[in-house]
């Protein structure tokens, strides 16, 4: 018998067990009806990936022409030979893919599971509350899910879901699995959605637990980079993406008062949810006053340069974008490292049970380099006390952080010009110029290229005369280092209803040319300027700007002639002409989830359990483009791909051909261009629009024109193709110097053209492509492949078809 | 010298990927003297050329690219390049298309080409960013082995069918090489 909600008690019953599945009450409080797929298995959207992978033909670059994974390879594929096992070179790309995917999936899942668990631990179960202005709290999740979460307990099932999805998928990679190509890239896609959802369970549980700005457009400029840590205190950086352990040392440092001690610094994304952590207004296991007092030291791109810098005392690794030989630098300048988690132990002693004093002592008087400590707070207490402690004895020790200006000419002149640090370096640099000039006594061309060095370090390790270049690039660069301070916006979270509710039409129509989403991390391939290029380009158009990570962090670095960077130059809106921080790399989710909730809030559309039918709408009316400059991780693999299933492009720098898999259509093939008007169910052929979705740049130039090409939908009504026309054809003058050769596809009425290229465009569709024109009435009678049509509803869906009532 | 200007430069040393760590598999490129080289792309039926941005920071490989164009091979003009031709003031067979939708269409025997005549048999890239003109190359040499894999860039692309070896810090050398294949077409 039923006693209370959730609960009910059977007396005088042995040896009986009971299996209760989830229960569902959902009908009753959303007034949404259920979509059709609910957690959705691998196979049940398999129809909608193929329908993109029909259109968006599949493409692989193989970085390998071999498959080494099983005992009877290796196996030669080339020329799409297949292998011992009957697998062929695109089905292996198809696997190779299919696993970065997962990788990425995995650790963004992984890192929502154990943030789960330490926000349960830390503070219980919590409301999950977004605020009055985020009604649409969790798209993804209620759009994949079928449920709203209604507390911190309930992302446990779409963990769960996550976590059985991708054991899945990873079955599905072993040898004498899965082999067809299309079907690796189905469960790609689906790992690519699971991804979305694991981002976004991550962000909403530490916005909640942790208070942190929700869907804030005002949230504050801060200082940022190597220059604002205080170097008269201890210096302690966190590095890496989980909040969990850089937390507790600056609730530590609160509660202890030992601000006047310590300087707590963010390296990549863990910095952004440190400084978002001090913009709330502090929950009883929060302290208030912690504020802006965590600095955002700077992002990934820049560990190597900063740790050869001399700017820290300890480090506190996390998970997640930790460079792999953080431990070996750290220790040859006796940093102590502090790993955290168990996904990075680095080989160190685990020292969680251990008492506080034992083990800073231990790390402060140098007898070990560092120590695994996986109780968060404990770790965060190491953390505080050792940058404190360990700051005099470094200096005692002498440690030589800088090279000496001897010491820089003593290994400038041990070059030989052999030019092996060429043929490695990752953005091509002419290390041997830079060395030449600075011999010469020219340190511009050093400076000029500090920006450009991704910073991995190959270069040292093949240098036969064991130069240390990073060292050299160091001192030509000391003083930028030491003055290095810029302005970033905080991190504000997701899209409020409102701000939706404000730009959803004009998106839809096109009048707002576009959402332009910049992510990315660290392999620019002409340095972090591009990040600051493409964003100011967009952003001054008119068009909606979304960035995170450590590419809000890049793109912080310049300034206009003002001296402004870009985050002084426009508001923090999710609105044109505005630019939005939305946090750290799990907030990336916010874009997807501003896409639906477009979809939702705007259209009205239900999401709830329907995700095609969501992408579908995205896909054909929401003109948004995801950008991927500098991105090097499997991560990135996932965000794009998830992207990609909930129907929105992404375009890529040209070193993310180690991907292997791009999708791009073929715009010469009309039959690939059909969709369904659901109107009345009739096939109507549209222009290639969007053209791809996976695209590869090879320059920033070319970038800007395909993002603009990439933002054109279908429901684009006249004025919105004509603005977005505009910006295609305008990006395509200023960089390329002339018109895109194929602007005419897109134009389906005069209306269409814009305004400052109407009449040459006439005269050219007339002359060049045959096209008959009244020209009194200014009018374009034959030639576009459609007419433009308000009302017009395409979808990919037989089941949008309306039927008569 | 003399013999040296005679058998002309020499374009088969330093067969190492420019990114010494892309080693494919067992099929890697060979390189090739300019006269072969400049011999088979005139054999071609319907060659392309294949140029990137890279061309900016070497400017006069516009005006042999020109050149080349000159004597009636299509210049695909990638990423930004087209800037360069503009600025020349030549457009004639010049097309602006990515590297990545142009070797997507090119893996596809029934594309009908940038000017609709048909698929092309021979691709000469030149001036694109090693690692992206690498991937590309690799697409072609895995899904659509009819088109000739030609690159008469600076670099020892390993995935080409004909290269030269590294030049890229020999500049006078590699434009002296350019200048022998467009030699050789003009027989």
């Amino acid at each position: 018998m039923a006693t209370r909600e959730g609960s009910f008690s059977v007396e005088d019953m042995k040896n009986v067990q009971i299996n209760i599945g989830a229960v569902v009450k959902e009908a009753d409080e959303w007034d949404q009806e259920m979509g059709p797929h609910p957690k959705p298995g691998v196979a049940t959207l398999r129809s909608w990936d193929h329908m993109i992978a029909n259109r968006y033909k599949i493409m692989y670059a193989p970085a390998d022409d071999t498959c080494t994974l099983c005992t009877y390879g290796p196996c030669d594929l080339t020329g799409n030979k297949r292998g011992a096992c009957g697998i062929d070179q695109a089905g292996a790309c198809g696997k190779i893919v299919l696993i970065a995917c997962l990788m990425g999936t995995c650790a963004h899942s992984a890192h929502g599971r154990h943030l789960y668990h330490w926000c349960m631990d830390k503070f219980g179960d919590m409301k999950f509350d977004m605020g009055d202005e985020i009604l649409v709290d969790s798209p993804l999740y209620q759009t994949i899910m079928g449920t709203k979460p209604k507390s911190f307990k309930d992302f446990n099932e779409g963990l769960y879901y996550l976590e059985e999805g991708v054991v899945q998928l990873l079955a599905a990679t072993h040898t004498g699995q899965e082999s067809a190509y299309i079907d690796f890239e189905s469960k790609a896609l689906h790992a690519g959605m699971l991804d979305l959802l694991g981002m976004e369970i991550c962000d909403m549980l530490q916005i909640v637990a942790y208070n942190m700005p929700r869907g804030a457009a005002d949230a504050p400029i801060i200082e940022i980079g190597m220059g604002t840590l205080d170097q008269s205190k201890g210096v302690l950086i966190a590095y890496g993406h989980n909040l969990a352990a850089g937390a507790e040392a600056m609730i530590y440092a609160e509660e202890n008062g030992l601000w006047d001690k310590v300087d707590i610094g963010g390296v990549c994304c863990t910095a952004h949810d440190l400084n978002r952590i001090g913009l709330g207004k502090g929950e009883a296991k929060v302290p208030a006053g912690i504020g802006m007092k965590p600095k955002v030291a700077g992002a990934i791109g820049w560990w190597r340069k900063m740790v050869r810098s001399g700017v820290m005392d300890c480090v506190m690794v996390d998970e997640q974008c930790v460079w792999c030989d953080v431990l070996e630098d750290s220790k040859k300048r006796k940093i102590p490292v502090i790993a955290t988690t168990d996904k990075i132990m680095l080989g160190l002693v685990d020292r969680t049970n251990d008492s506080v004093d034992a083990i800073v002592d231990d790390l402060v008087s140098f007898r070990v380099p560092g120590v695994a400590i996986l109780d968060p707070v404990k770790a965060g207490i190491v953390g505080i006390r050792t940058a404190i402690a360990v700051k005099p004895k470094r200096a005692e020790a002498h440690i030589q952080n800088l090279i000496t200006e001897a010491q820089f000419q003593e290994g400038i002149k041990k070059c030989t010009t052999c030019n092996d640090c060429a043929f490695v370096c990752p953005p091509h640099i002419r290390i041997s110029k830079l060395i030449g000039d600075a011999v010469k006594g020219d340190m511009t061309t050093f400076s000029n290229t500090y920006e450009i060095c991704v910073g991995c370090g190959r270069c040292e390790q093949v240098c036969p005369q064991g130069i240390n270049i990073l060292d050299l690039f160091e001192y030509a660069n000391r003083q930028v280092v030491k003055d290095q301070k810029f302005k970033m916006r905080s991190g504000r979270g997701p899209a409020r209803d409102t701000e939706i509710r404000s730009v959803g039409a004009p998106i839809v129509l096109g009048t707002i040319p576009g959402v332009i989403a910049l992510v990315g991390c660290s392999n620019y391939p002409n340095g972090t300027k591009e990040a600051y290029d493409m964003a100011k380009e967009f952003v001054d158009r008119g068009y909606i700007v979304v960035t995170s990570g450590c590419m809000a962090m890049d793109m912080s670095l310049y300034t206009d002639v003002d001296g402004k960077t870009i985050w002084e130059q426009y508001p923090g809106g999710f609105d044109g002409r505005n630019i939005c921080n939305t946090g750290s790399c799990v907030s990336n989710a916010n874009i997807g989830d501003a896409a639906i909730k477009v979809a939702t809030i705007f259209a009205h559309r239900n999401h709830r359990g329907n995700f095609d039918d969501i992408a579908d709408y995205i896909l054909n009316k929401v003109g948004a483009c995801g950008v991927a400059w500098g991105a090097y991780s499997q991560k990135a693999a996932a965000i794009a791909t998830g992207c990609n299933r909930l129907g929105i492009p992404v375009v890529v720098q040209p070193h993310s051909v180690m991907y292997r898999r791009s999708f791009i259509g073929r715009a010469d093939k009309p039959e690939d261009w059909m969709v369904i008007d659901a109107r009345d169910g009739k096939m109507q052929q549209i222009e290639p629009a969007p053209e791809a979705m996976l695209y590869i740049a090879e320059t920033k130039e070319e970038a800007m024109v395909e993002m603009a090409k990439l933002c054109l939908r279908p429901s684009d009504n006249s004025i919105g193709r004509s603005i977005k026309l505009t910006h295609y054809c305008d990006i395509s003058m200023k960089y390329c110097g002339k018109l895109p050769d194929d602007w005419h596809i897109y134009v389906r009425d005069a209306k269409d053209l814009p305004i400052t290229y109407k009449e040459m465009m006439m005269k050219e569709l007339e002359s060049k492509h045959g096209w008959t024109i009244d020209w009194k009435a200014k009018k374009i009678l034959t030639g576009p492949l459609r007419p433009a049509d308000v009302s017009f509803d395409p979808t990919n869906l037989p089941r949008k078809i309306r039927t008569k009532k | 010298m003399a013999a040296e200007v005679k058998k002309g430069i020499d374009t088969t040393r330093n067969p190492i990927p420019f990114e010494m760590a892309q080693i494919p598999g067992p099929e890697m490129a060979k390189c090739y003297m300019p006269k072969v080289m400049g011999a088979i792309i005139k054999k071609a039926k319907r060659p392309l050329l294949v140029v990137g941005a890279e061309l900016f920071d070497d400017p006069i490989m516009f005006d042999k690219m020109i050149e080349m164009g000159k004597m009636g091979i299509p210049i695909a003009a990638t990423a930004h390049s087209v800037k360069g031709f503009v600025d020349r003031g030549y457009l004639e067979n010049v097309y602006q298309i990515g590297l990545h939708p142009l070797t997507n269409y090119l893996r596809f025997p029934d594309w009908k080409g940038l000017d609709g005549q048909g698929q092309y048999d021979a691709v000469i890239f030149m001036g694109i960013f090693y690692k992206f003109a690498n991937a590309m190359f690799s697409t072609l040499k895995n899904f659509n082995r009819d088109i000739k894999r030609i690159s008469v860039d600076r670099y020892y692309h390993v995935n080409a069918n004909m290269t030269f070896g590294n030049m890229a810090f020999t500049p006078d050398d590699y434009h002296a090489a350019v200048d022998e294949v467009i030699a050789a077409m003009q027989k």
